[in-house]
């Protein structure tokens, strides 16, 4: 029993006189000895680890996220079909014009997707003149009338021989004449 | 990318390069820099651009230059005819856009002619700088300050007052 606390004090005396020693760590098992701090398993990461104190980043991520979708949504098999119909069908080339042939009104245009278009929702050119002429004829024939309605009025009211400008007198039949010596006095 | 030009069309002046003299046995840096550029960019572009060709197949689309016939001018157009007025309206339009057209082309020529011969460009290209200051003069006469609303009708005017202008300088 002696022995033993002879050990256990000179191994704790030894610990703490060289604590590096690899066998000074058995006096761990024996005895009280000091708390080795320098070897304890401390896991912080890399650097030093700090709390940031910033403004929100969350609503504009939300945007920028969402902004990404909506554009990718279309966008992105609007680019497929564009580069596709690009590689696969191409651009027209520029020929003369036979001489009995007349090219449709979408066989004037370059890039097959502008063919498209004008070939199924645009009228020709010739068919879009026409309706202004159409258009712009219509409005002349009424200012034309306008015109010669204005001048009959004139003219009826003036020379007073026209249909227009009567004025509504009483019938012939209901003038009693009997008293009159002529029909006018 | 459609086919290149025809090259009759505007010719090049002849080539002037000198016969290669080599009298020092050092490597020419500008061939090696000339192969480089042709294996590394010419090469692999113009074998992408056959690749996409042959694709495309042989039934390739083609698209037709329109003309247009001549209508009557807003001179000779009576007074109150409106599809008249209309017709040369659009003819003038269709010949000012073909105007600003021709502007390009000419000012393209201009440039090309002055990158080509560098600073020797005020001897080399005297015929293309007098097109081109003829054809700039010409259209400001004609299409300067009719600003945004321009009509065959404010043209008429601007020549109107053109003629006048001359007529009150030389009386």
């Amino acid at each position: 029993m002696v022995g033993m606390s002879v050990l256990r004090s000179a191994a704790a005396l030894a610990a703490r006189l060289s604590p590096l020693k690899s066998g000074n760590n058995v006096a761990n098992l024996l005895t009280r000895t000091i708390p080795r701090t320098d070897k304890v398993a401390v896991r912080w990461g890399h650097g030093k680890k700090m709390f940031l104190i910033k403004p929100s980043a969350f609503y504009d991520k939300r945007f920028l996220s969402l902004l990404r979708y909506y554009t990718l949504l279309t966008g992105i098999p609007m680019v497929i079909v564009v580069t596709t119909v690009n590689i696969y069908v191409g651009e027209a080339e520029l020929v003369e014009t036979p001489e009995d042939y007349e090219p449709e009104y979408w066989e004037y245009y370059k890039h097959p997707i502008t063919r498209w278009i004008a070939r199924t929702f645009y009228d020709s050119p010739v068919k879009d003149y026409e309706k202004m002429m159409a258009a712009i004829q219509i409005e002349k024939e009424k200012s034309d009338m306008r015109l010669t309605q204005l001048e009959v009025r004139r003219q009826m009211r003036t020379k007073g021989d026209g249909p227009w400008f009567h004025a509504e007198t009483l019938d012939k039949e209901l003038i009693d004449n009997s008293p009159k010596a002529t029909p006018d006095h | 990318m459609p086919s290149d030009h025809e090259k009759d069309a505007y010719p090049q002046p002849p080539r002037q390069t000198p016969v290669v003299d080599r009298q020092t046995a050092l490597p020419n840096p500008t061939l090696i820099l000339a192969k480089l550029f042709y294996y590394s960019v010419d090469v692999p572009v113009t074998t992408f651009r056959d690749a996409i060709d042959s694709i495309r197949g042989k039934n390739k689309p083609v698209f037709y230059h329109q003309k247009f016939r001549r209508v009557p001018d807003l001179t000779e157009c009576r007074q109150g005819d409106y599809l008249c007025y209309y017709e040369s309206e659009m003819q003038w339009r269709r010949d000012y856009k073909v105007d600003q057209e021709i502007l390009k082309v000419v000012k393209e020529r201009m440039r090309a002619c002055k990158t080509r011969e560098g600073p020797s460009f005020q001897q080399n290209c005297a015929p293309e700088m007098k097109l081109f200051n003829e054809v700039t003069q010409n259209y400001a006469l004609r299409y300067a300050d009719l600003g945004a609303y321009a009509s065959g009708r404010r043209c008429l005017m601007k020549q109107k007052e053109r003629m006048m202008a001359a007529q009150a300088q030389s009386a």
